[in-house]
């Protein structure tokens, strides 16, 4: 269709003012990760948008180093908090995608009249806030409380809707001749499905363990419940980070929490083709 | 080892028949870890959050909650939850944070989508950097916007632009703009979900008709309202549906700017449940809110499924 100069330019202008606005959070966070204590302060004399000095002590702070200016030192580290999200992140997804691979897999091809699909949409509209009495005491019971595969198995379970039904859509998606042809030709279906379909799922797989993985990265509830000093995740720990001598460390957490924001916008963009999918849980395709 | 090369030779003679009975095992297996895990995560747990919320049980009585029984207090629970109005005004703020929020959320995200919906030079680009918000951690989110909305931070610098005295509007210490603050956060995030969703319904739109109506002199307005709007039907639902969703169970941005306070002036359902969860610590009651949100819930969700799968029949 034709369109004129003028659409055009207002176009551009109206794109680039919401850029704008919606960049605004995240810059100014990754600016204050940047502010030396004198700049921190939220009622201090002038605003100073861009860091003047411009440091890396935030950082070395949260990972134990003491900086001159901030007095006090960290009893624990954001190290741990770090390695406790990645663990519980990643076999979260594991756990996940097995079963919902396996599941798609199963229904895909050979399920007519399961009521398992159902059954995961419906776990996804609950608010995971209606079952944490329940999993607490369960996991209390069990000693999962404070453990990082305690608070994995749960990610697995939250994310288990996502992992099927992006899994399933791309199985559905998947031409069947060639997985027939394997089949007269005397292979047995675990067989098929093991040496012909994963492999050709290759990048199906990967984008799909990749979302989930920023669900599971991403959550906040679960680990402020389920952990409570060992293994919490890094937003438990960045909001446990404050001191009675200097107030809010400003500029730590936000150091923290650029940490935290960076590897989902990363692999989130990366696989930005599949995002719709993922999100409505297979109900539209891009 | 004997029972597999049978099977094989009875494949190759007889594909059809003797593959259905295997399949059929094979799906169950395959789909039994998933049974599994929702077994262990949705039917167990709610049958014990039912037996406790027809208890007094709290974790700090020393009795373990198998013998949560000697606390029986039947529906006494349900009915103490009819007169709450802490719980009722949580209900009421998470409802108006809805519906406040869906419709700016889907204004936005679909003129956005309008703006995208054709090639330009520049595009991709444009595109990946406006779904960054909705990809932050929302905690960390949360923590964005707490920095934004103090006294001395870049929200009252830019008013300050615009008025003759410096402004010192504490946000989120004043119980009636702490959940705009609140807002702002939800729609700043969550804006380019709607946009992702409904770009992707504009574009599978069908350019003939499109094309014909432009033929005929239809204006543009005439044609987005006639033609690209009905079509979008179904993805507009959806979109809706996830939005606001997902808004009843607000908790992390909020949580982490306000804390639900001032007092209780940004106190959703979410944030209202884990209060009563960790502070109050009466288990028993929790379990009655649960049970009472999570069956209210199952309800609406069963209708509209089943609606959106006997509209997505008759066409």
């Amino acid at each position: 269709m034709r369109r004129s100069l003028p659409f055009e330019l207002l176009r551009y202008a109206m794109i680039l003012l919401i850029i704008a606005i919606s960049l605004v959070p995240t810059l100014w966070m990754l600016s204050m990760a940047f502010k030396p204590i004198a700049e921190w302060s939220a009622s201090g004399a002038a605003l100073t948008w861009w860091p003047e000095n411009p440091t890396l002590d935030n950082f070395r702070f949260i990972f134990g180093q003491s900086s001159s200016e901030l007095i006090v030192s960290l009893e624990r580290t954001a190290a741990r908090p770090i390695v406790a999200s990645l663990l519980a992140a990643i076999v979260g997804t594991l756990i996940a995608m097995t079963a919902g691979t396996a599941a798609a897999y199963g229904l895909s091809r050979f399920g007519k009249g399961n009521n398992l699909p159902l059954a995961l949409i419906q776990l996804r509209l609950f608010p995971p806030m209606a079952v944490m009495i329940p999993l607490m005491i369960m996991w209390s019971f069990l000693g999962l409380i404070d453990n990082w595969f305690g608070l994995a198995v749960v990610y697995g379970i939250v994310t288990l809707p996502f992992a099927f039904w992006l899994m399933k859509t791309f199985f559905d998606d998947m031409p069947r001749e060639i997985e027939d042809a394997a089949l007269v030709e005397g292979c047995t279906r675990l067989r098929v499905f093991a040496v012909i379909t994963l492999p050709m799922m290759r990048p199906a797989l990967a984008s799909s363990a990749l979302f989930v993985f920023i669900m599971n990265w991403s959550d906040y509830l679960i680990a402020l419940l389920l952990t409570t000093r060992d293994w919490v995740t890094i937003p438990v720990y960045m909001t446990s980070l404050s001191s009675s001598m200097t107030g809010q460390l400003y500029g730590a957490k936000a150091a923290l929490g650029l940490i935290a924001a960076i590897p989902p916008v990363i692999l989130g963009i990366a696989i930005q083709k599949h995002l719709v999918r993922g999100l409505t849980l297979g109900a539209l395709k891009e | 080892m004997n029972g597999v090369s049978v099977k094989k030779a009875d494949i190759a003679v007889l594909p059809q028949d003797n593959a259905g009975s295997e399949e059929k095992r094979l799906g169950f297996w395959l789909t039994l870890p998933a049974q599994c895990l929702v077994l262990f995560i949705a039917v167990f747990p709610i049958l014990m959050q039912l037996y406790i919320s027809m208890t007094d049980w709290s974790p700090l009585d020393g009795i373990p909650w198998y013998r949560a029984y000697e606390l029986w207090i039947g529906f006494i629970n349900y009915t103490d939850l009819a007169s709450d109005s802490r719980f009722w005004a949580a209900m009421w703020r998470t409802f108006l944070v809805m519906i406040v929020c869906v419709p700016i959320q889907f204004l936005l995200g679909l003129g956005l989508a309008v703006l995208f919906v054709d090639e330009f030079p520049g595009k991709r680009w444009f595109y990946s950097t406006l779904l960054i918000p909705m990809m932050v951690v929302p905690a960390v989110a949360g923590y964005m916007f707490f920095l934004l909305f103090q006294s001395g931070g870049p929200v009252n610098d830019l008013l300050s632009l615009f008025s003759a005295s410096p402004v010192k509007i504490a946000w989120l210490s004043d119980p009636s703009l702490a959940l705009v603050a609140v807002m702002a956060a939800d729609i700043w995030q969550w804006t380019p979900l709607m946009f992702l969703i409904l770009l992707a319904g504009m574009i599978s739109v069908p350019q003939d008709q499109q094309m014909a109506a432009v033929l005929l002199g239809a204006s543009w307005g005439r044609r987005f309202f006639t033609i690209v709007l009905p079509r979008m039907k179904t993805i507009i639902i959806i979109a809706l549906a996830i939005r606001t969703i997902e808004i009843f169970k607000i908790f992390d941005t909020l949580y982490i700017m306000t804390g639900g306070g001032p007092g209780v002036a940004t106190e959703t359902i979410s944030v209202y449940i884990y209060k009563v969860t960790q502070q109050d610590l009466i288990w028993g009651y929790v379990a009655a809110i649960a049970l009472a949100i999570l069956i209210v819930l199952s309800v609406i969700s069963a209708i509209a499924i089943s609606k959106m799968s006997k509209g997505a029949n008759a066409r």
